[in-house]
């Protein structure tokens, strides 16, 4: 007895500790770092947080973007443009290369493996007259087959669909006229064809009307998705590509100026998006093939490469969202702001739609040099045409 | 008795090769060390600097939301990385929707490192919430929590609150079972092993419920990297054999032969204290001490189910763990059935089991950790398998005060013993009452 119990109480005490050391390191090794001082953000929801960490919120983060979705808004690409000395015709040539071993920051942090056409997704914003003769030497700098697939009229041997151009350099020209009039998606049609489309492969194609539209200040939005973790669902959803992007840096427009979005739905997966403007209507041209607008409302749905045009003016200043109204996307990034500016140097107007009183009595007086060229854009010529195209009334 | 002489044996031949000489023990340490040389080598060479041999293969991310606790106007994921490689935290969100967060110390973590991510949100009281976490390369990991409570923050109220759960739950019910040992005394040697059988019973019925209750634990809170299921079989076996080793030498004092040193204490009943220490009283101790390690691993559940929001906290739940373990107190009676024990020493022995209850639920309720959870889980169950064997094994003996001449046969034996019919009925008996109880829970 006297032999044994003080072996047994050692056993028992480095039993007793062994456990203790066990727990206590599973216990406590949360809260081990050194801390930094703490800092006060003010998120983009209106949360304020207190950290000693770092914050998880593209607006601070999003210094340098591989994609930066304020150049894309507005660029079109013409071509370089020469004129057929028999027919006449204007002739614009691009080139586009396809790789698909690129790897961006499509979000603040979140890294994917992009398909691109000229290194960015959307590829570039193709943008011809109608009749126009467009050239595109595709060259296919990627691992896998692509093509170049453009929605509108064209000879089928330039569909992009049963001619697969090789990757590792594999090239094929793309060559038809330009129409019709509108705006257009095009992708790379190789199957599976929702791989292709969701990793990136595809852009905007605009056809102008020979006579042309009206100056207005124009923008490209492509509605797009990413699905990061491949579970066919995405991730992520935004007006061109980062989520939160123009919420964190809003699109300055001005007033009384027309605004005309040439808008593309390229989401996969979910059957529709949409696309909702704060504080004003607008007037939407589906596919932009019509003169006459379909409607005058703030909120359209689309379906997946759904397309259209968007004309709206703002009469007051300030902040004003657009976002999708399936709010699951937009909580996933597809929401921007407008911030309405008043026009020219000088003007005290703030941006907070103090001045709104002060706009509204103004508003329209101004707006005269920015009105939609054709003439039938109010809500009733709109209603008109509606009822030209399908009667709905004439029951 | 042949039992009894094994150790001697053993320690004689541990005499002979602890005498070797200056070279030769070297001999034995290098030989010992040289095959864990060359792990060290096997390692740096396939892992090491400059190591190109193993780049197959693409090792996926992987991070464990362990817990999620709900402040104030704040969700708080704690987040560790148990995957093979180190990861950002890119992105947090509720129910699937982005939401700015804060996460500190930082986004970066390497392997099994932890981070809390800190997402301002104005949750309501007993919804259901999945937390998610997006890591760099945009995978996304969730963890769902029933219906959102207020995290406890340790307080003195909440202390006092679990104090008197734990009580309700461990210490009053064992204690009021205790109370049946004036009646278990009136029986005689068939109902005492009918007793002790029962006993046996609810012990084999609350180890495999600490084992399952560790196993729902590993899967639901602990990533696959832990290897939960191990890490419960390594806790059972450690505490199980720790504790009888411990056990042996503490009642037996003299060897493992302890059985013929029982049976000289038992003709000499109540004339010293090592026999009484040896007997009935140490196997009481020790059945103390193994449900005490349960009662901790069950108020561990329940600080954890309060404060992860996941069960509500019900009066019937009290009520129901309260009845199940009033039985425990009969299981700490039952040995002392034949004794003349204090009653302070039964009250401590009451204690002892039921208190454990209430640092669980401290525990549990203020500093929750998985881990910690199966770990006491399995020293729980190791040391109720452990305490169940010792009770077989004098069952087995047929000793009682009252018959000592019966258990002059060896061990096993005697329609007394493992074999009787009070024996098998008690084991049945004790099970289904736990069943029976349990469901209440």
């Amino acid at each position: 007895m006297a032999t044994g119990s003080p072996r047994a109480v050692i056993l028992a005490l480095a039993a007793a500790s062994a456990i203790a050391v066990l727990s206590a390191s599973a216990i406590s090794d949360v809260y081990t770092e050194a801390q930094r001082p703490p800092q006060t953000f003010v998120t983009h929801t209106g949360a304020v947080i207190t950290t000693t960490g770092e914050v998880l919120d593209p607006v601070y983060q999003i210094s340098e973007v591989e994609f930066d979705p304020d150049e894309y808004l507005r660029n079109f690409e013409y071509g370089r443009i020469s004129v057929d000395s028999e027919t006449g015709q204007t002739v614009r040539e691009y080139v586009i290369v396809a790789e698909d071993d690129l790897v961006q920051e499509i979000a603040p942090g979140v890294f994917y493996n992009v398909w691109t056409f000229n290194g960015t997704v959307p590829g570039p914003t193709i943008r011809a007259t109608e009749g126009d003769l467009v050239r595109i030497t595709f060259v296919n700098n990627g691992t896998k087959p692509h093509t170049m697939h453009f929605h509108g009229i064209h000879p089928a041997i330039m569909d992009g669909v049963f001619e697969p151009v090789g990757g590792g350099g594999g090239q094929f020209t793309y060559e038809f006229e330009a129409g019709p009039v509108g705006v257009h998606p095009y992708h790379c049609h190789i199957m599976p064809l929702e791989e292709h489309i969701i990793h990136g492969l595809y852009g905007v194609f605009i056809v102008d009307p020979k006579e042309g539209r009206a100056p207005a200040d124009e923008m490209v939005m492509v509605l797009n998705g990413f699905d990061t973790d491949f579970d066919a669902e995405n991730n992520f959803y935004a007006a061109n590509t980062v989520p939160f992007y123009y919420q964190h840096h809003p699109i300055q427009i001005e007033r009384d100026r027309l605004i005309r979005v040439y808008v593309v739905n390229m989401v996969e997966f979910d059957p529709i998006n949409n696309f909702h403007l704060h504080g004003n209507l607008f007037y939407y041209y589906p596919t932009g093939t019509d003169r006459v607008a379909s409607f005058y409302t703030d909120m359209i749905t689309m379906s997946q490469t759904e397309r259209g045009i968007m004309e709206f003016t703002y009469e007051h200043t300030g902040k004003f969202l657009f976002h999708a109204h399936k709010v699951e996307f937009s909580e996933k990034g597809w929401v921007g702001v407008f911030l309405v500016k008043d026009p020219g140097p000088g003007d005290g107007g703030g941006y907070n739609g103090d001045s709104s009183d002060g706009d509204a009595a103004t508003g329209g007086s101004s707006g005269a040099a920015w009105e939609p060229a054709p003439d039938a854009t109010g809500p009733a010529a709109a209603a008109a045409a509606y009822d030209g195209r399908e009667a709905p009334d004439g029951a | 008795m042949t039992d009894g002489r094994r150790p001697m044996a053993h320690e004689q031949d541990r005499g002979l090769s602890g005498r070797g000489s200056g070279a030769g023990r070297f001999r034995v340490v290098a030989s010992g060390a040289a095959p864990l040389a060359l792990v060290v080598v096997l390692v740096l060479y396939v892992s090491g600097p400059g190591s190109t041999m193993l780049e197959v293969g693409v090792p996926l991310p992987e991070v464990t939301i362990e817990r999620v606790d709900f402040v104030g106007s704040e969700i708080l994921a704690t987040v560790r990385n148990t995957g093979p490689i180190p990861v950002s935290i890119a992105v947090a969100d509720v129910n699937d929707r982005i939401h700015p967060a804060a996460v500190e110390p930082d986004a970066y973590l390497e392997r099994y490192e932890t981070a809390v991510v800190r997402i301002p949100f104005d949750w309501n009281v007993a919804e259901p919430y999945t937390i998610g976490i997006t890591t760099d390369d945009g995978t996304r990991f969730e963890r769902e929590v029933e219906s959102a409570a207020p995290a406890l923050r340790p307080s003195g109220e909440m202390a006092a609150f679990f104090a008197v759960i734990g009580t309700y739950v461990g210490v009053i019910p064992v204690l009021i079972g205790l109370l049946w040992l004036p009646f278990m005394r009136r029986m005689g040697r068939q109902v005492y092993v009918f007793f002790l059988a029962v006993t046996v019973g609810l012990l084999f019925f609350l180890a495999l419920d600490s084992v399952e209750e560790a196993v729902d634990v590993s899967q639901e809170n602990l990533a696959g990297s832990f290897n939960g299921l191990m890490l419960l079989a390594t806790s059972v076996v450690v505490s199980f054999l720790g504790l009888f080793y411990a056990g042996e030498r503490l009642s037996g004092s003299r060897g493992i032969g302890g059985g013929g040193r029982v049976r000289e204490g038992d003709g000499r009943t109540g004339s010293g204290a090592s026999p009484r220490l040896a007997g009935p009283v140490a196997i009481a101790l020790m059945i103390s001490i193994g449900i005490g390690l349960h009662n901790f691993g069950e108020g561990l559940a329940i600080g954890a189910a309060v404060g992860l929001g996941s069960v509500a906290f019900s009066s019937f739940l009290i009520v129901g763990f309260a009845i199940h373990n009033v039985t425990e107190g009969v299981a700490i009676a039952a040995p002392l059935s034949r004794e003349r024990v204090a009653v302070w020493k039964l009250a401590g022995l009451g204690v002892l089991a039921g208190a454990p209850a209430i640092f669980g639920g401290w525990v549990g309720g203020f500093a929750y950790s998985p881990i910690a959870s199966v770990v006491f889980l399995g020293v729980g169950a190791g040391a109720i398998f452990q305490v169940m064997v010792v009770l077989v094994r004098w069952i087995g003996r047929g000793d009682s005060p009252a018959n000592g001449s019966n258990g002059s046969g060896a061990s096993g034996g005697g329609s007394s013993g493992l074999s009787s019919a009070p024996f098998a009925a008690g084991i049945v008996v004790g099970m289904l009452i736990m069943y029976v109880t349990s469901i209440l829970v």
